[in-house]
């Protein structure tokens, strides 16, 4: 009834039908490859495409190949066949070639270089360093995240991470001559994380990593094929006489012992290579061969596959891909789910669930009677269903599994479909990357290890942009990698700016393209970036318009050196923190003359960043900023500076210089006569507190005192002839020294000198100053004594404030102020005074 | 709070019940996230640290963590960062400061000494709010940025009362008018939209002046397209401008000072030396002391009457025991007896505080300044208040408050007569030292521009010249003064001006052209205790008119055409998913449910006297509340000091006041 082939057609069992393998076909591919018996050939993992060059050193048959090359060339092909890249090599020979996770191909020759080129073509360069230059370099292994080389002087070089870093030294195997065979065990998948070596001498195995060299005492060496598992436990060996050895890579426990001379196969073996973690697989020229531990014959099991002329096998987590001339299969241990299922004779809950979705859409009434026999277990059975959906390429049985899956679910009471719409959508996604046109032909559970955001990568390195950005929209995730490749492809495909259009053209395409389809939260900065190191400034400065972001706006305009622009977009910004970063960027570079003029240059709009270099050079580079101020004839700014600098002086004569300096600024501003003149007093005054400090013998302080100070120090130390001089040289007017000198004197309490000096001459700040002061600082009885000399009507109020109330009473009385009594008796303090009061009042009646 | 404990019949005690009734803006949550955040800031650091704190972020750090919880997170020791070596005993030292150069260089200084004396530590700092080039470019400079690890703590605002949140950035009235320096501008825009995510999107911007509007344009900028969950604010004034600012900022400082005596200590942890004397330490906050919360915004001159209505009720209430008869009585007299206690405290500590003030307002010389202001504020024979300015530097009035009434001067008078400054200018640097001329110099230039000579010269900058301040017109245009009649002042407590002792601060009045405009042309109070003859029996709320919605600045786009400094309204397009549901839910509810929350912002730091005045515009109406965020409180004084750059003596006195984080 169905036409198309039931999946268990292509079956073979081992291990007495409880293991299933199977041959997927994935491509036919005729004539789409060049004869690859003749060449060198790399594959990538999951799905990856493989690279081809031509082995010199088998023979060719002239007028077959094509034209004869004269140089080095690498063709790079998808499993499709479909030709994705051709390079030419230009360099030293190439030792070797292979692939990195994210499909990058990395080739190096015996000179160290090694360089990574992507799908496209274009290429990042890299050495192993000088020393590798001298010794040559003789083979190297490459595995996803870095590669190991073996130098002329047989020494061990490790390069992680492709990031172009310094190659470390292995321990040094300390071996005379070549090993027969090696391999390396990738970091992720070695015991001690971190990359270990293998390598075949004589008949044992060395195990190097970067501290040590382990002898591993085997003694059927030596091996042409050292190969190990892609979980790194296990290890394939073959040695010369064709014997394969599989064992743990403790060579603790033996899987298999083979003489592959019995599986019936002629010349030599090709590869040995493994189909998951369960099988080798070897090849032979017609001939691949699947070899399985087996359980009671160490000889193991063997499963044989036919192909026509030579193969290559790139080996996958869960099977190996076999490449021959007109096809590309994929072999792989059938998952379990799928042999629950498809079995023949299955009677697990998942196969009777297929069953009775079957039956269903037949409409036979065994659809029911099948679902009640297994209802205990059919969420179990669901869950299978959906599994096994995953595991099968032909889309008519992943389409009728989830059928069955969704069929079963109905007769569930609470199901959550997360799991069935996830699978749903995965399969989708890997359908449309695994057609041929695409060709990448992912499993389920490679696609689960690599993340779907990788597989993106992947078709957007291939520049199919649109499918990319279809996944990407039917996973929900975001589209900036894509519109950023896809942009800076456009941009590197794009005519340089031949004519003045083509810049805002393109700029004008990707910019409606990223509102259009990436929300406008895409940064444009990384594109400017490319289109800057493409030498495309003026699109990578139109480009950059659009990014709202400063902080990785500027940057970049640093980078291309557009340094006004830079700083303007700081500014604009407003964050401060970012104008510094230009400035003390700008600062380094330029010299110091054009960096200042750059910055008075920007005038108002760049007033910010001028403000802001000045804060910090007070602060930081004093030096700079007497340059700056000087440099633009900022006479004022130049004289507080000097100030300023004086304030934090502490020896005399360096400070006055300073000030001098400051009166000197000044003074070439027309506009500045007054702050000169305060200038010259304050030198003035230094000067001649220096000379009084002297006079006393440097017993009494003078130096950094006000004018005010100055008199009070005087005073207080008994020098008032001192004070006088001070008081004429600065003028310093007659209010404020009586004030002066009133507070000192109190302070000393020199009251016959405070006398003296109140009798001297008429007192222009009056004598009401003198009480109230006296009072302030407590001394009642003096101040008292100054009452008479002050204007008599307020002279009650003031006695009062000395406390003197009978003064006070008197004082009314002379007046004849009745009233004023009563309100003195009214608010005395005891009962004496008023008393005292109450006899004054009597008595002027 | 205060009026749970107050007898309800008093009148003026009602609005506080009203206040707590309309719900108000949960700004502890900014607490919560700031001391959450710091915890993961130092359980970033693992084990037992030392940690070198910034003195100026003591303060802010005491207003949402306190000591222990620092101890419970593995804080061993805790030092200021100050110049000198620093011994530590443990491996980890962190720093936490602001990413100032002078700390750096300090950190630098001590980091090399260990090195030198080949001690091993790992160091840490965190810079707040966020790491800085600089920092580590300076680093760099000393040779030591491997040595330290550098992360950020971000700390935005801070809640110091629960209608006013802060940066408590000190310095940036400085940083911003004097260096030019705009990274004030930059952290506000930042932390305002952290704001933003919390309370929902500013439906509409307003603001007056420059460097507001260049904050404006940053906030509207980098939130291009930003969903808003619910909005809760319903708009935003930007204020604080060009020279708004100065105005209101220097003629604060006279009456201010003692005017807002009780507030001062509400803000930050520690509290003016008066109470240090008494070597106790008063964290004093509206939610302990129920006294300060009816105190905090009075003038100073009716202090004291409200202290002695208190303590006649507080005696009242004691006496209340003698008429106790039953033994329920008494019992629930002995109940009440604790809360007594508590007010009885209360009520000695703030008697304690206004008598030492009191001691300070009658000094000759306060008088002497307060006069000086308010003639300077009616312009009333200007020339002779310059020479009592005079008087006043001969008698040694502080150079801080000298320096005030002279900015003062200037601005109400569009300048001092180039003379007479100059004689001015000599006798201050004469009477407080020569290096006081740079101050000077920083007043007078751009964009500060507030100590000017009249006629300007020629040669002065034209910006100076068409940013002169039109003080003259906008106290008739804004009835700034109002007659200081003592009875009314005291019993009707009727405009903003009420604060100022008849002065309105100008910000003030320009956010009343946004949110209340009557209450600039006339007095509502006047008017509402008209209405108040017939309907005595209602009770304030029925009186009390509704907020009118937010129009923008119609009708008094002429006004403030006249003041320098860009004006701005920005209204943002609610996306229209939530537009439909958000404004059907607001036309249900508008007109007698909803109250809507008004952020005031004030760049470069407002005054307490500021605050008092908006707390009082928020009281006239209902469904109006007013969130007061900040940079910093300044007063007139701070503000000198820190453009005289006295800054460091001010912060070194101020360690000895604040309690130890």
């Amino acid at each position: 009834m169905d036409t198309v082939q039931h999946p268990s057609a292509t079956w073979e069992a081992v291990s007495n039908g409880i293991v299933f393998y199977r041959r997927q076909q994935l491509y036919t591919l005729p004539g789409k490859l060049p004869n690859i018996a003749d060449y060198l050939i790399a594959g990538c993992k999951n799905g990856g495409p493989i690279a081809l060059m031509r082995d010199t050193s088998k023979l060719v048959a002239l007028g077959r190949g094509g034209p004869a090359f004269s140089k080095s060339q690498i063709q790079v092909y998808s499993p499709a066949g479909e030709g994705l890249l051709l390079f030419s090599w230009d360099q030293g020979r190439i030792v070797r070639f292979g692939w990195t996770f994210d499909e990058r191909l990395v080739v190096l020759n015996e000179e160290g270089v090694y360089r990574l080129y992507d799908l496209q073509g274009d290429y990042q360069q890299f050495s192993l360093g000088n020393e590798a230059a001298e010794l040559g370099i003789i083979d190297a292994r490459i595995h996803e995240n870095g590669l190991v080389a073996l130098t002329g002087s047989l020494t061990l070089l490790e390069v992680k991470d492709w990031e172009g870093g310094r190659p470390l030294a292995f321990a040094n195997p300390g071996i005379s001559e070549p090993p027969h065979s090696w391999a390396v065990i990738p970091p992720d998948q070695s015991i001690s994380r971190h990359v270990e070596v293998l390598l075949s001498v004589d008949a044992t195995i060395l195990t190097v990593d970067n501290l040590e060299s382990t002898d591993q005492r085997v003694a059927r060496g030596p091996f042409v094929h050292v190969s190990p598992s892609p979980n790194g436990k296990f290890l394939a060996l073959l040695t010369f006489s064709g014997l394969l050895w599989v064992v743990s890579s403790d060579f603790q426990r033996e899987l298999v012992v083979l003489d592959t001379a019995t599986v019936g196969a002629e010349g030599p073996v090709n590869q040995v290579e493994w189909c998951g973690n369960d099988a080798v697989l070897v090849t032979w020229n017609d001939l691949a061969s699947l070899i399985l531990p087996s359980r009671d014959n160490l000889a193991g099991e063997t499963l044989r596959y036919l192909y026509f002329g030579t193969t290559f096998v790139v080996t996958e987590a869960d099977g190996a891909r076999v490449i021959g001339q007109d096809v590309c299969d994929f072999i792989q241990k059938v998952p379990a789910s799928s042999v629950s299922i498809f079995r023949p004779g299955s009677t697990s809950s998942s196969a009777i669930l297929f069953a009775a979705w079957e039956s269903f859409v037949q409409r036979s009434p065994k659809a029911d009677e099948s679902i009640r026999s297994i209802r205990s277990d059919l969420a179990a059975a669901v869950n299978e269903c959906i599994d096994a959906a995953g595991h099968e390429w032909d889309p008519h049985w992943q389409r009728k599994l989830l059928s069955a899956a969704k069929f079963g679910w109905g007769f569930l009471d609470l199901y959550n479909p997360t799991d069935f719409i996830a699978m749903g959508q995965a399969l989708k996604v890997l359908n449309a990357v695994r057609f041929y046109e695409i060709g990448i032909p992912l499993t389920y559970s490679e696609y689960q290890y690599v993340s779907p955001a990788h597989l993106i990568n992947r078709l957007t390195s291939r520049n199919l942009h649109l499918l990319a950005i279809r996944v990407s929209s039917f996973l929900s995730l975001k589209p900036d990698i894509v519109l950023k490749h896809w942009a800076s492809v456009k941009i590197a495909r794009s005519k340089s700016s031949a004519v003045d259009g083509e810049d805002d053209e393109v700029c004008r395409l990707i910019v409606d393209k990223f509102e259009k389809l990436g929300g406008g939260e895409v940064s444009y900065a990384d594109i400017a970036r490319r289109a800057w190191e493409v030498g495309r400034t003026g699109l990578a400065t139109k480009l950059l318009d659009h990014e709202t972001r400063a902080s990785d706006q500027v940057p970049l305009l640093l980078t291309m050196k557009e340094d006004k622009l830079a700083l303007v977009k700081a500014v604009d910004s407003g964050d401060t923190d970012l104008v510094y970063h230009v400035l003390l960027h700008l600062h380094k570079r330029l010299p110091l003359g054009s960096f200042f003029k750059l910055i008075e240059d920007g005038g108002d709009q760049l007033a910010p960043a001028s403000k802001l270099l000045q804060v910090y050079a007070r602060e930081q580079n004093r030096e700079m900023l007497r340059d700056f101020y000087y440099s633009d004839d900022r006479r004022v700014e130049s004289a507080t500076l000097a100030l300023d600098e004086a304030a934090q002086m502490t020896d005399p004569h360096a400070m006055m210089t300073a000030v001098n300096a400051a009166e000197k600024f000044f003074s070439e501003d027309k506009d500045r006569p007054f702050e000169a003149k305060m200038m010259n007093e304050s030198v003035r005054l230094l000067a001649l507190q220096q000379q009084y400090e002297k006079d006393s013998d440097g017993k009494v302080k003078f130096f950094g005192q006000s004018v005010s100070e100055t008199i009070r120090t005087c005073i207080s130390n008994g020098m008032s002839k001192k004070a006088d001089r001070v008081k004429s040289e600065f003028k310093v007017p007659d209010k404020r020294f009586w004030y002066l000198k009133l507070h000192a004197l109190t302070a000393m309490r020199d009251f016959e000198a405070l006398d003296a000096f109140a009798r001297s001459r008429r007192s222009p700040i009056g004598y009401e100053a003198f009480v109230r002061h006296l009072v302030e600082a407590g001394h009642l009885k003096e101040a008292a004594s100054y009452v008479v000399r002050c204007d008599s009507p307020k002279r009650v109020g003031l006695y009062v404030l000395c406390e003197d109330w009978r003064a006070a009473g008197r004082e009314c009385k002379e007046r004849g102020d009745k009233k004023g009594i009563e309100q003195l008796r009214k608010s005395c303090p005891n009962s004496l005074i008023a008393r005292e009061l109450e006899q004054l009042m009597a008595s002027m009646k | 709070m205060a009026a749970a404990s107050a007898s309800a019949s008093d009148a003026q005690t009602s609005y506080g019940i009203e206040r707590d009734n309309e719900p108000r803006l949960d700004v502890e949550l900014l607490k919560d996230t700031a001391r959450k955040a710091l915890i993961d800031t130092l359980n970033a650091v693992n084990g037992v640290k030392t940690l070198v704190l910034d003195p100026t972020l003591a303060g802010p750090l005491g207003l949402v963590t306190e000591v222990a919880l620092l101890k419970h997170h593995g804080v061993d020791k805790m030092f200021w960062l100050e110049p000198g070596p620093l011994t530590s005993t443990t491996t980890n030292v962190v720093y936490l400061c602001r990413p100032l150069i002078k700390y750096v260089k300090i950190i630098a200084d001590q980091v090399k000494a260990h090195i030198r004396e080949s001690q091993k530590h790992r160091y840490t700092l965190f810079l707040v709010p966020r790491v800085s080039t600089l920092v580590s470019r300076i680093l760099e400079e000393e040779g030591i940025l491997g040595d330290i690890t550098i992360s950020s703590y971000n700390l935005q605002f801070i809640p110091i009362a629960d209608d006013v949140i802060s940066l408590e950035n000190d310095n940036a009235f400085k940083e911003l008018w004097v260096d030019g320096d705009e990274t004030v501008i930059y952290n506000s825009a930042l932390a305002l939209n952290s704001l933003q995510k919390v309370y929902g999107r500013f439906p509409r911007i307003l603001g007056k002046g420059d460097y507001a509007s260049r904050l404006a344009t940053l906030l509207t900028k980098s939130l291009p397209d930003q969903p808003s969950p619910c909005l809760i604010d319903e708009f935003i004034g930007l204020k604080n401008s060009h020279v708004e600012l100065p105005v209101s900022l220097l003629t604060l400082p006279a009456a201010p000072n003692p005017s807002n005596p009780n507030a001062t200590p509400s803000g930050s942890a520690s509290v003016t030396p008066l109470i240090n004397e008494k070597t106790k330490k008063h964290h004093l906050s509206t939610t302990t002391d129920p006294l300060l919360t009816e105190l905090r915004d009075l003038n100073f001159s009716s202090v004291g009457k409200r202290l002695s209505r208190v303590a006649h009720r507080l005696d009242e209430d004691y006496k209340a025991r003698l008429q106790a008869k039953t033994v329920a009585q008494l019992r629930d007299f002995v109940g009440k007896l604790g809360g007594l206690q508590g007010e009885h405290q209360a009520l000695r500590l703030h008697t304690g505080l206004s008598e030492m003030l009191s001691l300070k307002t009658r000094t000759e010389l306060f008088n002497k300044s307060l006069e000086v202001q308010q003639n300077l504020l009616a312009s009333y024979e200007v020339s002779a208040q310059i020479s009592a300015i005079e008087d006043m530097i001969a008698q040694g009035a502080s150079m801080q408050a000298v320096v005030r009434l002279l900015c003062l001067a200037s601005i109400t008078n569009g300048g001092i007569k180039a003379k007479s400054l100059d004689s001015v200018k000599r006798e201050l640097l004469q009477a407080y030292g020569y290096n006081y001329l740079p101050l000077l110099l920083s007043l007078a230039a751009p964009p500060l521009a507030i100590l000017l000579p009249n006629p300007l010269p020629i040669s002065a900058a034209p910006t100076v010249a068409g940013n002169k301040y039109p003080f003259i017109a906008l106290r008739k245009s804004l009835r700034l003064l109002i007659d200081d009649n003592p009875e009314a002042l005291e019993e009707v407590e009727n405009d903003i001006s009420y604060t100022y002792s008849g002065y309105a601060p100008i910000s003030i009045r320009l956010v009343q052209c946004v949110a209340q405009k009557s209450g600039v042309i006339s007095n509502p109070a006047e008017k509402s205790s008209a209405d108040d003859g017939d309907g005595k029996g209602k009770g304030s709320s029925a009186r009390k008119l509704h907020a009118h919605p937010i129009v923008g600045w119609k009708g008094f786009e002429d006004v403030l055409g006249t003041i320098p400094g860009k004006t701005f309204d920005i209204a943002h397009k609610v996306p229209a998913s939530t537009n439909s549901t958000a404004s059907s839910v607001a036309s249900l509810m508008r007109p007698h449910e909803q109250t809507t929350t008004t952020a005031v912002f004030f760049l470069g730091g407002c005054t307490y006297t500021e605050i008092a005045a908006l707390r009082w515009v928020s009281r006239q109406n209902k469904g109006r509340k007013f969130l007061i965020v900040t940079t910093g409180i300044v007063s007139g004084n701070s503000l000198i000091d820190s453009i005289a750059n006295t800054g460091k003596n001010l912060s070194a006195t101020k360690d000895a006041n604040t309690p130890s984080v």
